[in-house]
């Protein structure tokens, strides 16, 4: 149902701020095709030769396997912190509610730079630069307020009483949890774990300060972009845009459906 | 439910925000005023010389910039995908969350490919005529500003969103029945009822705008260096205890600005309106 005419002018002005935000994007694939060395538009002749060298060369693809690793490790850590704190923050009484969610979601209000900074100090401290578990969990500290927010919206959606029958019905506190409550938060949980995931496979300032000796996929991404220019970062980013649009294709279609499904 | 089991489940998070958020911002204070006997001289250094002065000053111009741009231009986008039909909303939200969650740096690069000396713009101007040689646009505020929009805009757009979706559209048709004009009705009613999320996006752009360092460092020239670059370059350099200050005045600086806007926001909505009195 159309509630309210809005203008042409409107979606005219919709559709040329959707071109603004996708346009750019878009244009790195087929400068990523081309022959030239140059980041040259439009590309000259069509090659693979950009793909070839991404995946021919273990800098970029021990660069990849790394920032995998990472991301794989905080996004487990991350997720099962934040679900664990969502299902807390709701069971809570009303009034401690609001401080603990405030609390959970404390970091996405501090710049990147100034954790980076501070995980960097604390590990020289503690001598553990260039240490993927600390990298790992410096991400899963940064990516927890997502989890937090996306799984308590669909804890929030829960009917309780299911639990309860569970328990009347005479199981345990943990098979209640197990039979009855969990099932239906799986997808909001995947979603969170995919957007967990790419928080820290993209993150860069962290990983650049407390890595010195291995290099992350964004840092390789970044030392490409500084220094020697060339389409292999066309070839890796139309890669990572590939995939990160499936993956968000489907946490928010999850995210959606969650939602939907659970609402009474 | 059991206060132990609550304290069992919050326990994880309440480790992993200890240790990689709280003690590293405690490390960080520390840092900044023992070197290594109590000294106020890193702070003294930032506010003496006039470069680290401009960089402030810069950081947070450019945010507010950057805030003020994406909530004129992110508000109409919000407000047509609220008045189309739910189904056609979640599709139009998917054109504005995939660009959102792509990587900043992708997203800084692709600037690049567009804006570049062989890029797609200045071909376009050389083959059209316009200009004879390629024209400088990298390097430029005007193109740190340009991409760090497009970079924010979506957040804007969703929170912005979110808050509209809340509006009863009914109210509008009221005020059309009884003869408010179209952009009556949206001044009168619309807009007062999604101020305070407008508000809040503001703020959330603003703030992540403060924490910026991949944009500007790869877009801008030296003269668009900000805080975030600050602290990198004296991190290169060592200069832990220094860059430790200046991050500290970037926080501080970012919530004392988020309590300023939040402030005059709310007041200027208020004189605006003259409701409240």
């Amino acid at each position: 149902m159309r509630v309210m005419q809005t203008s042409r002018m409107l979606a005219v002005y919709f559709w040329a701020m959707v071109v603004y935000l996708i346009f750019p994007i878009l244009i790195v694939l087929p400068v990523s095709f081309s022959d030239n060395e140059l980041l040259r538009f439009p590309p000259t002749a069509f090659s693979l030769r950009w793909y070839q060298s991404y995946f021919n060369d273990p800098v970029w693809v021990d660069a990849t396997l790394i920032s995998f690793r990472v991301a794989v490790v905080s996004m487990v850590i991350s997720t099962t912190a934040g679900t664990l704190a969502a299902l807390a923050i709701n069971a809570a009484p009303k009034r401690l509610a609001g401080p603990l969610t405030y609390g959970a979601t404390l970091p996405i209000v501090i710049p990147h730079i100034f954790i980076a900074l501070g995980v960097f100090i604390l590990a020289i401290r503690s001598g553990l630069t260039d240490n993927e578990m600390m990298l790992a969990l410096a991400h899963a500290a940064v990516a927890m307020p997502f989890v937090v927010l996306i799984t308590s919206a669909a804890i929030r959606q829960i009917d309780p009483t299911i639990a309860r029958a569970a328990r009347v019905l005479g199981a345990g506190p943990l098979r209640a949890f197990r039979v009855a409550t969990l099932p239906p938060l799986i997808p909001a949980i995947v979603a969170a774990a995919i957007f967990a995931f790419f928080v820290s496979f993209d993150e860069l300032i962290i990983a650049q300060f407390l890595m010195k000796g291995s290099e992350t996929l964004p840092m390789r991404i970044w030392a490409d972009l500084r220094l020697d220019f060339n389409p292999t970062v066309a070839a890796v980013s139309t890669l990572l845009i590939v995939v990160t649009s499936l993956a968000m294709g489907v946490a928010e279609t999850l995210r959606r459906r969650a939602a939907r499904t659970l609402a009474p | 439910m059991k206060r132990i089991s609550l304290i069992w489940l919050l326990l994880p998070a309440v480790l992993l925000l200890a240790a990689f958020i709280v003690m590293p911002t405690f490390d960080l204070i520390r840092a900044s005023i023992f070197d290594p006997d109590f000294t106020f001289k890193h702070f003294q250094r930032l506010v003496e010389r006039g470069v680290y002065i401009d960089v402030m000053w810069r950081t947070v111009r450019v945010s507010l910039i950057v805030a003020v741009i994406c909530t004129i231009v992110g508000y109409p986008v919000a407000m047509f995908i609220n008045l189309q039909p739910k189904k056609r909303q979640v599709a139009l939200l998917f054109l504005i969350l995939i660009p959102m969650w792509m990587s900043v740096l992708i997203r800084t690069f692709a600037w690049i490919v567009v804006l570049g000396r062989e890029g797609l713009i200045n071909d376009l101007m050389i083959g059209l005529g316009m200009t004879d040689g390629p024209v400088q646009m990298l390097y430029t505020s005007g193109t740190v500003i340009t991409a760090m929009v497009q970079i924010m805009l979506p957040i804007q757009i969703i929170t912005c969103y979110s808050a509209m979706t809340e509006i009863d559209l009914d109210l509008m048709r009221a005020a059309r029945v009884l003869g408010a004009r179209r952009w009556q009705a949206l001044t009168r009613v619309y807009l007062p009822l999604s101020y305070d999320g407008t508000l809040t996006g503001l703020v959330i752009v603003f703030m992540m705008s403060m924490g910026f360092f991949i944009t500007p460092a790869l877009l801008g020239g030296r003269q668009d260096m900000m805080i975030a670059n600050l602290i990198e370059f004296q991190v290169q350099h060592l200069n832990w205890s220094f860059a430790a200050a200046i991050g500290i005045v970037l926080l501080v600086l970012t919530v004392s600005m988020i309590l300023l806007l939040r402030w005059t926001g709310r007041f200027a909505f208020r004189r605006l309106l003259n409701v409240g009195r």
